[in-house]
């Protein structure tokens, strides 16, 4: 028998979260077109610290269940962010899905879920007895499968609050408006004093989670962009081989013709 | 001035929600159905192993049938529930019928049916079964080819469409004083009557048939409801109970009849730089069953050489059976498939000749005058030419045409163009021989003027022009004519609302019913008009046979350009401009028809582009949700201008032609010649997907 929490507070959502085996529910945007009644629901809508966008000295803090309509509104959002955001279903859907949400339905086609990679955003994870904070890269462990305990709850997005203005995105849908991706991109390159400081690269929509190769990337930090160039074909091998799209509804070529096409743009109209 | 738009008819009931569909309707004891249908595309039955069932669940299958286990759309070849072998994955075993459906759910999932497998066919290719085979030839063909420069063949394929109306198809079955009602979304209430008095073996004065308000239906809505309403009378009437079954999206996409795919083989003769002759063959993917593909496929070949003046012809055409659900009408019935052939064939032919295709396609224009495909005659102004330059006008396709030829870099333009005709009406005596429309006009004593028609209004704006044509005639408000939906215990059979025939058809009859009754107008008393349908004497009779005579009384025409971009590096197209110059005669309201230019028009796009519906290696419809199977929305063409060069029908309302199926005809020929333009490749394929292009532009790149 399905029974509804509607939690007021983070404490109390926590304490149900805790006691009873409930489904967190932010916007229930992907929950709705597979419901369950034999499910319970633990409603987060109205928990006023998981809807907070607000920033510290480091980060920017998201709460999990602020919508993109609130994400877009606000002044504290990275545009990187708001560029996904916008293409995100239609402003209804908008004015209920959650970012939390795109993150904790565990798929690789999240639009937000890309920039929260690319930007290596941590996650705080809070039950009643304690928190930890994990990076986006490690909370997922495969498709649909995700590092969160039984009596965990997802809080807060923290995103780094520098180096996310010079960034490179695409969207690839079957249409232009209310698409699923099919192939998105997202690449970051962060300069100081003519050298690459920072070099994050993202793909969602390819593979069961979104590839975030770290390792690769680090193959240019700390290069000019004409050093970069030296080891352009090194990299764009590398990610030729980190990339093994799955096969779906799209073609695995043709996702990675395009994860490749793009990877080689983000590149060349950096001037490498 | 008629075309002047008003506000629909239906507006504020369906705006303000007030309009009931037939999801809504709740009956007293009423039952829900749900199918429990064939997993696999082909096999015997063996034996079917039921669970216990309480009192009031009902299994209904083939033995409870009362009449023949035969649908009657065109042929009977579909039965009501399949016999011993099922033909495809979906074919309805049974229906398990109850009050709860949960207990449905859990009922379905523990029958066990025992199937010996058989071979399937899924490739139309290989399929040895032919339902309905056509011929016919004009000129001499075999001379043409002898007497050619040149000789060039080509094939062409089209894919599966799928209407992707709004509300799914969903009907109720109940007894009423001894008689059986079915209710619900349809497009022709005298097509069911036909079927459910075959199927329960009652007389049709012991059907009754009353459409609901319908959630749109571009054919979709012509046989299944057939189907459909045989299926439910037979379950309502073993439970003496209302029984209602409204599809879920996926079963709808699923197991719901769509446009044939086509494979078309064109080989041309070529002589001094004209198309001297055609030999076409045909071939349309009819599925399981032959529903209406006989239909299909005749408009098909009747179209197969386009709008152009070809003087030996031979076409050849198959509707063959394969193990896919049945394929059935959709807007344009036929015509697609075969417009984009010609449509292409041209161009390649122009492009293999280095001529321009459009000043090539000009060169083979019919005109007022000419012989048709069928030997029949165009007998009126063929408005081409002065739509060519209106098109060319607004969208500078010439120059751009030319500009685009020669592209690099990432982001390519392209700009196509093409032309077709509509064939307005039923195909060749349809209407004289088989339809023999009957229209009515009830004046009641407070001086209102009811419609009595079976035509239905499924959002193409029928109840507005109907009764504009009535006011208009007996000069008198709008708001003092009324058409409601259709009821077979009141309107007489003035035929389907298909074939782009409505207006014409019965829109003049209602003209000649309202001219007569102002003739007679009596105030304060009830008079009812009768007319029947009268067929134009010039028309050159048609046979079937042989193809021969005016398959059509006229037509409807159009031009379309759409100017697209490509992005190289990720194979997205970008439609940047479309435009649709379309003669439909005199338009009786403006908003409505460009409502269906332009949503027609969208629609072929996405034919061209994204709609797929895809089958696994089992034949399991792989695309069967919204977010699966893909139909553009406005976002996609937003730049989309329609514009109309009105030549009148004399035989038509105010002079109104066909307008519902002619824009869905010439997009997606116009959007595949842009891409070409843009991409310098040859396509024979649609939908030509994101896919398709990256996979050409990596073929290039690596030589």
């Amino acid at each position: 028998m399905v029974k509804s929490y509607f939690a007021k507070s983070l404490e109390e959502a926590l304490e149900i979260r805790g006691r009873e085996s409930v489904i967190p529910y932010a916007g229930g945007t992907d929950l709705m077109i597979e419901a369950d009644d034999q499910a319970s629901y633990l409603f987060l809508n109205k928990v006023p610290e998981l809807k907070e966008i607000k920033a510290d000295a480091e980060y920017i803090r998201i709460g999990a269940a602020s919508t993109y309509a609130e994400i877009l509104q606000s002044q504290l959002i990275p545009q990187i962010l708001k560029d996904a955001v916008i293409e995100i279903a239609a402003p209804a859907i908008r004015n209920l899905g959650t970012a939390g949400g795109n993150i904790c339905n565990g798929s690789a086609k999240g639009d937000s879920v890309l920039i929260f990679f690319a930007a290596d955003a941590k996650l705080r994870l809070v039950t009643s007895k304690g928190e930890r904070i994990l990076p986006i890269k490690d909370f997922y462990l495969g498709r649909k499968k995700l590092a969160l305990q039984k009596d965990e709850l997802l809080v807060e997005i923290l995103l780094k609050k520098t180096g996310l203005d010079h960034y490179y995105y695409k969207k690839i849908g079957a249409r232009n408006a209310l698409a699923i991706s099919r192939v998105s991109f997202a690449g970051l390159l962060d300069m100081k004093d003519g050298k690459i400081i920072n070099c994050a690269t993202a793909f969602g929509a390819v593979s069961d989670v979104v590839i975030r190769r770290p390792d690769i990337d680090e193959m240019l930090a700390g290069k000019t962009t004409d050093e970069a160039k030296t080891v352009k074909d090194a990299y764009l091998e590398a990610f030729d081989e980190a990339i093994v799209p799955i096969r779906g509804r799209v073609s695995a070529e043709y996702r990675k013709s395009v994860c490749m096409n793009l990877l080689r743009d983000f590149l060349e109209s950096n001037g490498i | 001035m008629i075309g002047n738009s008003v506000k629909k008819k239906d507006h504020d009931a369906k705006i303000s929600g007030q309009a009931s569909y037939v999801d809504d309707i709740v009956m007293e004891g009423m039952l829900y159905g749900k199918m429990l249908r064939s997993t696999k595309a082909r096999a015997r039955i063996k034996n079917i192993v039921l669970p216990e069932i309480s009192d009031d669940y009902f299994i209904i299958d083939k033995d409870d049938v009362t009449g023949e286990n035969k649908i009657h759309v065109v042929l009977e070849d579909m039965p009501v529930f399949p016999e011993d072998t099922v033909e495809y994955i979906g074919d309805p075993i049974l229906m398990v019928v109850g009050p709860d459906r949960k207990e449905i759910a859990r009922i379905l999932s523990e029958i066990v049916v025992d199937y010996e497998e058989l071979e399937p066919v899924f490739d139309v290719r290989k399929s040895e079964i032919s339902f309905f085979h056509h011929n016919y030839n004009k000129g001499d063909v075999d001379c043409a080819f002898e007497e050619a420069d040149r000789i060039i063949t080509e094939t062409f394929e089209t894919g599966q469409q799928e209407q992707a109306y709004l509300e799914t198809n969903g009907l109720i079955a109940y007894p009423q004083d001894g008689r059986i009602v079915v209710r619900g979304s349809m497009q022709c209430p005298y097509y069911v009557i036909g079927a459910v008095s075959k199927a329960l073996g009652e007389e049709r004065e012991d059907i009754r048939i009353i459409q609901d308000v319908t959630g749109g239906a571009f054919g979709g809505k012509e046989d299944y409801p057939s189907i459909l309403a045989c299926q439910v009378a037979v379950a309502a009437k073993k439970a003496e109970r209302p029984v209602k079954y409204v599809f879920d999206r996926r079963e709808d996409m699923e197991f719901t009849s769509k446009r044939h795919p086509s494979v078309c083989t064109y080989k041309a003769s070529v002589k001094d730089g004209k198309v001297t002759g055609l030999d076409i063959h045909v071939i349309y993917n009819a599925g399981a069953y032959t529903t209406l593909t006989d239909v299909v496929l005749q408009r098909g070949l009747i179209g197969a050489c386009g709008v152009y003046n070809i003087g030996n012809l031979r076409v050849t055409g198959d509707g063959m059976k394969t193990n896919t659900v049945p394929n059935g009408a959709m807007r344009g019935f036929g015509a697609p498939q075969t417009f984009f052939a010609i449509e292409m064939m041209m161009n390649h032919i122009a492009k293999s000749l280095c001529t321009d295709p459009l000043t090539f396609k000009e060169k083979h224009l019919v005109k007022q005058g000419d012989e048709t495909s069928t030997r029949g005659k165009f007998h009126f102004q063929v408005p081409l030419p002065e739509m060519i330059e209106r098109a060319d006008q607004l969208s500078d396709f010439r120059k751009k045409h030319a500009l685009y030829k020669s592209q690099t870099g990432r982001f390519r333009k392209g700009i196509g163009i093409s032309m077709v005709y509509h064939g307005c009406g039923f195909t060749g005596n349809g209407e004289r021989d088989i339809i023999k429309s009957v229209a009515k006009l009830r004046k009641n004593s407070d001086d209102t003027v009811e419609l009595l028609i079976s035509i239905t209004d499924m959002g193409q704006g029928a109840k507005t022009t109907f009764t504009k044509i009535a006011a208009d005639t007996l000069g008198i408000p709008l708001d003092r004519v009324t058409f409601n939906n259709p009821d077979t215990d009141r309107v007489p059979d003035s035929g389907p609302t298909v074939a782009s025939r409505s207006i014409m058809v019965v829109g003049e009859l209602i003209k000649r019913a309202s001219e007569k009754l102002k003739a007679q107008w009596k105030p304060g008393e009830e008079q009812v008009i009768e007319e029947h349908y009268v067929h134009p004497d010039f028309m050159i009779p048609f046979d079937i046979k042989t193809f021969r005579g005016d398959a059509y009384p006229t037509y409807s025409w159009a031009v379309n350009v759409i100017e697209v971009e490509v992005d190289t590096l990720t194979a997205v197209t970008k439609v940047l401009g479309a435009w649709g110059v379309y003669d439909v005669g005199t338009p009786l309201d403006l908003n409505i028809v460009h409502g269906q230019l332009q949503g027609g028009f969208l629609q072929s796009i996405g034919y061209a582009s994204m709609e797929q519906i895809g089958y696994n290696e089992k034949g399991v419809v792989r695309n069967h949700s919204f977010s699966d199977y893909i139909i553009p929305t406005a976002m996609d063409v937003p730049n989309l201008v329609t514009d109309l060069v009105e030549v009148p029908y004399a035989a038509g309302p105010y002079g109104a032609k066909g307008a519902g199926e002619l824009p869905n005809v010439a997009p997606a020929p116009a959007y595949i010649d842009a891409l070409e333009n843009a991409l310098q490749n040859r396509i024979q394929h649609i939908p030509y997907t994101q896919e398709d292009i990256m996979t050409y532009l990596q073929e290039v790149e690596n030589g």
